[in-house]
């Protein structure tokens, strides 16, 4: 059960995080940055998971990298693109319609 | 500086595949890690619960590589089911290089060498291998190409029942087949008492001269009588057999008996088995076309027997 429980949560997460990742990325910010702001929203992410996606949504031209070597360790600063945000804008409509479709669901069964 | 971390991202950079990529993601990981560890006391130990926090190297590393398959999840059956039928293949060729004493190259990649019987178990897993990889390797292309390929498969009924029902036009079929099949078992065993051999020249009417030396021609005619007789039974015992698994069983029977005659058959056959009546120009010619009708029909026989044992295995699986 608790598999089970981790591996639809894991699958959960997975669109949640790219959906979380465009928003937050509207001002720009580096990887660990973006780790602890999550954490203060109180989700935790893994490390060794937000690191490859960044690098995938950089590669499809969602997000845009660079790094700053100005300050005391280099670190590369992640913003969102146009293309970003404009999927960013047709995701967000297909959550809010799911979420509203759950919470419907949800609503009639306990009714019913 | 932290040899710990120079460890660790070494190690990660042994499982990333594009050297483009690596550099930058190792700088970005190794930033990461100093920073974390900074704001956890900055001593090695924070560097090592900084590691530990990203996770194994390989576990690492394999988030950032692509997951696309080498075989595609679609084609994975193809793999199995080719593999079997090709080493079915082999495994028929291997027992005619056996039972007749040769090396075949059938087709391009196929070669087996002259085996005795210990040979032949020796080389069995090595063709099996052989057999896998070669399919693996067409199914990686194809997985490749990323193209919606629809591979052929023979649509074999593999279900009992179906592959072997019993209606009365299969019990008339079968009964009309077993005589035929007796019937010209039956002249040719005549002409053969009369004439020696089945393989005979008309040169005028009522004039035979045998196209074959009388040894291999004597052999040859009771392999063709004996199939002939063979393939009578088994029809009729087809016709009146009421279960699924006997009439399944009976033409396993068959194949298995019809692939040993084959056999026989091929270990008679030489360029030199013909009289001095067939002009000499023709021997090689003939014997060639002799020994690939008998290949083509063995190839065939096999297919069907090894369907036949499919469709036994399965139904001692369903039970």
């Amino acid at each position: 059960m608790d598999n089970e429980f981790a591996s639809i949560e894991t699958e959960m997460k997975r669109g949640f995080l790219q959906l979380l990742v465009l928003v937050v990325l509207e001002k720009e910010a580096y990887g660990y940055a973006m780790v602890r702001a999550f954490r203060e929203l109180g989700y935790e992410v893994e490390e060794n998971t937000l690191y490859p996606l960044l690098r995938r949504l950089e590669k499809r031209g969602l997000v845009e990298g660079k790094w700053e070597v100005g300050e005391e360790r280099p670190r590369k600063f992640y913003a969102v693109t146009q293309a970003g945000r404009d999927l960013r804008r047709e995701l967000l409509a297909i959550w809010d319609r799911q979420d509203e479709i759950i919470r419907k669901t949800v609503k009639e069964s306990k009714n019913a | 500086m932290h040899k710990k971390l120079d460890d660790y991202l070494e190690e990660i950079s042994h499982y990333l595949t594009d050297a483009d990529e690596r550099e930058e993601i190792l700088s970005e990981l190794r930033s990461h890690v100093l920073e974390r560890a900074e704001q956890d006391g900055g001593d090695d130990e924070a560097v090592g619960r900084a590691i530990a926090s990203l996770g194994r190297p390989r576990q690492v590393a394999e988030k950032y590589l692509d997951d696309r398959p080498i075989i595609a999840p679609a084609l994975r059956r193809y793999l199995f089911r080719y593999t079997s039928l090709l080493f079915a293949i082999h495994m028929v060729f291997i027992g005619l290089a056996v039972a007749i004493g040769r090396s075949y190259i059938v087709f391009p990649f196929l070669f087996v060498p002259r085996l005795g019987i210990i040979d032949a178990v020796m080389y069995l897993p090595m063709a099996l291998l052989a057999d896998f990889g070669l399919v693996a390797l067409i199914l990686y292309f194809v997985t490749r190409s990323r193209r919606d390929v629809r591979l052929p498969w023979p649509k074999l009924a593999l279900d009992l029942d179906r592959a072997n029902p019993r209606t009365v036009g299969s019990m008339v079929a079968n009964l009309l087949g077993g005589g035929i099949m007796l019937a010209i078992a039956w002249l040719l065993f005549q002409f053969t008492r009369t004439h020696g051999a089945i393989f005979l020249l008309r040169i005028r009417p009522g004039d035979f001269q045998p196209l074959l030396r009388p040894d291999p021609g004597h052999l040859l005619s009771w392999i063709v009588i004996t199939l002939l007789l063979a393939g009578a039974l088994e029809h009729f015992i087809k016709a009146f057999a009421r279960s699924p698994l006997v009439r399944c069983t009976i033409t396993a029977a068959g194949d298995g008996f019809t692939l040993l005659l084959i056999a026989a058959a091929l270990s008679v056959l030489g360029p030199d088995m013909f009289t001095a009546d067939v002009p000499a120009r023709l021997h090689i010619w003939l014997y060639k076309s002799l020994v690939w009708i008998l290949l083509v029909t063995a190839l065939i026989v096999a297919v069907d027997l090894v369907a036949n044992l499919v469709r036994l295995g399965r139904r001692r699986l369903s039970r």
